[in-house]
């Protein structure tokens, strides 16, 4: 007979082959993205011959490729991986399973600054624009060379990627969004540097921001004209058509950083969504410090990805349920699961929204849900049947 | 071997002996004065009960010691050194906490939920040692069918027993245990204690602090009592000593019958009756 550490070992085994199995998928998904599309110059079989350089790509093509679809599968990659991790640090710090990212009201932040941007013309980033032009443009130079020489090992093609100025009238609204839900998560941190503050204040709090910036939002549109209200109505719909290659390249970056981090908490995650304060205090955990800084990565998390891409709230809630479903509470598999499940979704959503009416685009947002939301529920009252 | 320590505890001449110290705890939860200047010595190697109506403190008392609540004045200090002073990673490594009950919304195996008493051990990785320390611990008590269930899906009873192996597999010195057989049946409270008691014995300078309700358990498996009333501490001492009719009386305001202990049979205590005396004067007075 098998002991009981062989089977701990042989299940443990068996749930990252469930992962990797669902990265091959992602994967195989990723490459079949690139090939479908609204256009007619491309086809799927064309765009592999071009990118792996068998066949010239004319400039539509090689537009069509690096400008547009590139960006796109890398955004719907590293969007849904954040997010997704997002979602599921917030559930178990907080202890509570109906939390996604955008209950802190992160999003909500950022759908001020949006609006802000969209109705008023103000742009938070004009007087500091200089200094943020300079960083940016030095960030960029810094990521386009290497990029570009690997591009010239390889293909032997240089990116054709033209400096994009970040205060330019497209930007605004990002840096607008992604500053302001920057200041959510500074009252976050604010907030959690009182020792009484408790997992249910956090959850309070966020939907009290949630409140105020709705309200002040709902305030502006009363004044706003038809097109700044489509304008804004389009931003909140949560799209992965706004980041150029350079941004989704950057924010790969930054997440890929930031993701070590999420996988360093997860025992501490274990033991606090597992018995609350009082028992992970007994394992060595302090409760008050570590739902803070993880409150505050994920914060983070979430405002870079959605200041690009506009509202997407419910893949950060499904993904992680549905890891559940998969490997069980165990952070040490759920977060990669869950990174991996949020990349698969968010591809999935965005591929079929592209092909599903083309060349109609139906933006991610409404997919996910639209998709997502009953094959959620299904999956909960599967479980709920079985037991 | 018990003279000496006797011995050695009058004279204090041995500070070796002590695993915990508590010095003049104090604890209000607001205007509620819960501990009021509680003073006691854990040695090591000994089973300790706390005995106490609802309400007493227990509890409390038991979150002070793993600092889960800070205490408004004293001390509490583990093998010399103020609780104060360590990080949580070193106070889990040597104190262990079982919460009256524990019921979560993410549920885990069983075998995850003991692998949690590894926590302070571990750095990320689970080692083969870790494994083996959580199987053995669950094989101790009688959990091994139970080892890849869904912790939430297990009876209160055996979650109980689950949160009392992830104590155990956390191997610390000091186990404190609020209530840890409350929910269980009457064969498996004493298999609980008897297990305890088997660590306590074998185990290398462990002690324990039980908070529980039943008093013929404690007077059973006890190598010391502490009996809290009122705020403070009214009796510390051998199940003999503290376990009287009179302390009974006081504390739980029922009569009762105390058995002497015999060669064959622990003492015993058979409760008669509520103590109606007081309420009578107390309407009195009203
Ligand atoms: N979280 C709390 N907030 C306020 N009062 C509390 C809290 N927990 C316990 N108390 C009070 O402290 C006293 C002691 O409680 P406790 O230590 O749980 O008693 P025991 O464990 O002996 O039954 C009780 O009067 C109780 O009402
Ligand atoms: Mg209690």
């Amino acid at each position: 007979m098998e002991s009981i550490s062989e089977i701990h070992i042989k299940k443990s085994k068996f749930q990252i082959l469930l992962i990797l199995a669902l990265s091959l998928v992602t994967l195989i998904l990723a490459i079949t993205s690139m090939g479908v599309g609204s256009s007619e110059n491309l086809g799927f079989f064309s765009t592999f011959k071009i990118v792996l350089g068998i066949d010239q790509s004319n400039d539509i093509q090689s537009s069509i490729i690096w400008r547009i679809r590139l960006p796109r599968v890398i955004i719907a990659i590293v969007g849904g991986a954040a997010l997704a991790t997002a979602g599921a640090l917030m559930q178990g710090s907080l202890g509570n399973p109906l939390v996604s990212p955008l209950t802190l009201g992160v999003a909500s932040g950022a759908a001020l600054g949006a609006a802000l941007g969209i109705i008023i013309g103000f742009s938070i980033s004009e007087p500091i624009g200089i200094i943020i032009d300079f960083l940016w443009n030095l960030i960029l130079n810094i990521i386009i060379y290497p990029v570009n020489m690997i591009s010239m090992a390889i293909f032997s093609v240089a990116l054709d990627i033209p400096p994009i100025p970040f205060t330019g009238a497209e930007t605004v609204i990002i840096t607008n969004a992604f500053i302001f839900s920057l200041f959510v998560v500074f009252l976050i941190i604010k907030l959690g540097n009182y020792r009484s503050v408790s997992a249910e204040s956090y959850i309070l709090v966020g939907i009290a921001i949630t409140f105020i910036c709705g309200a002040i939002v709902s305030t502006m549109t009363y004044f706003a004209s038809d097109s700044q209200l489509s304008q804004l109505t389009h931003w909140s719909f949560g799209s992965l058509a706004r980041t150029s290659l350079i941004q989704s390249i950057s924010i790969s970056i930054i997440i890929i950083l930031l993701m070590p981090n999420a996988m360093k908490w997860a025992w501490d995650l274990n033991s606090l969504s597992l018995g609350g304060d009082d028992f992970a205090i007994s394992t060595g955990v302090d409760p008050i410090v570590t739902r803070k800084k993880i409150l505050i990565l994920s914060a983070f998390m979430t405002s870079i990805i959605i200041s690009f891409t506009g509202l997407i709230g419910f893949l950060g809630l499904a993904a992680p349920h549905m890891s559940r479903l998969i490997v069980g509470n165990d952070y040490r598999k759920l977060i990669p699961c869950s990174a991996v499940f949020g990349s698969l979704l968010m591809l999935f959503a965005d591929t079929l929204g592209r092909t599903l009416f083309a060349p109609i685009v139906i933006p991610v947002g409404i997919m996910l849900s639209i998709i997502g939301g009953p094959f959620f529920m299904y999956l909960l009252l599967q479980k709920r049947r079985k037991y | 071997m018990n003279n000496y320590k006797n011995y050695a505890q009058n004279y204090s001449i041995i500070d070796n002996d002590e695993l915990l110290s508590v010095e003049n705890l104090h604890f209000s939860w607001g205007e509620n004065k819960v501990l009021n200047g509680i003073n006691f010595t854990i040695p090591k190697n000994e089973l300790v009960a706390v005995l106490g109506i609802n309400g007493a403190g227990k509890s409390t008392m038991l979150k002070c010691v793993n600092r889960i609540l800070k205490p408004e004045k004293g001390f509490i200090k583990l093998l010399n050194k103020d609780i104060n002073d360590l990080n949580l990673v070193e106070l889990a490594k040597n104190i262990s906490y079982v919460p009256q009950s524990v019921l979560t919304q993410f549920s885990m195996d069983v075998f995850d939920v003991v692998l949690l008493g590894r926590r302070p051990h571990i750095n990320w990785r689970v080692s083969e040692n870790d494994r083996e320390i959580v199987s053995n611990t669950l094989k101790f008590l009688k959990l091994e069918d139970f080892a890849f269930r869904s912790f939430n899906k297990l009876s209160g009873g055996e979650r109980q027993r689950v949160i009392i192996a992830k104590a155990v597999a956390q191997d610390s010195k000091l186990l404190l245990m609020d209530e840890p057989t409350s929910d269980l049946d009457l064969k498996n409270q004493i298999v609980v204690m008897k297990n305890i008691k088997k660590l306590i014995r074998e185990g290398k300078d462990k002690s324990a602090i039980i908070a529980i309700h039943d008093i013929n358990i404690a007077a059973r498996f006890a190598d010391r009592i502490l009996l809290l009333h009122q705020n403070e501490l009214i009796g510390e001492g051998t199940p003999e000593e503290v376990l009287n009719e009179e302390n009974i009386a006081t504390v739980y305001g029922v009569s009762c019958v105390v058995e002497k202990r015999t060669e064959y049979e622990s003492m015993r205590i058979i409760i008669k009756d509520e103590i109606k005396q007081k309420n009578k004067r107390k309407e009195e007075e009203e």
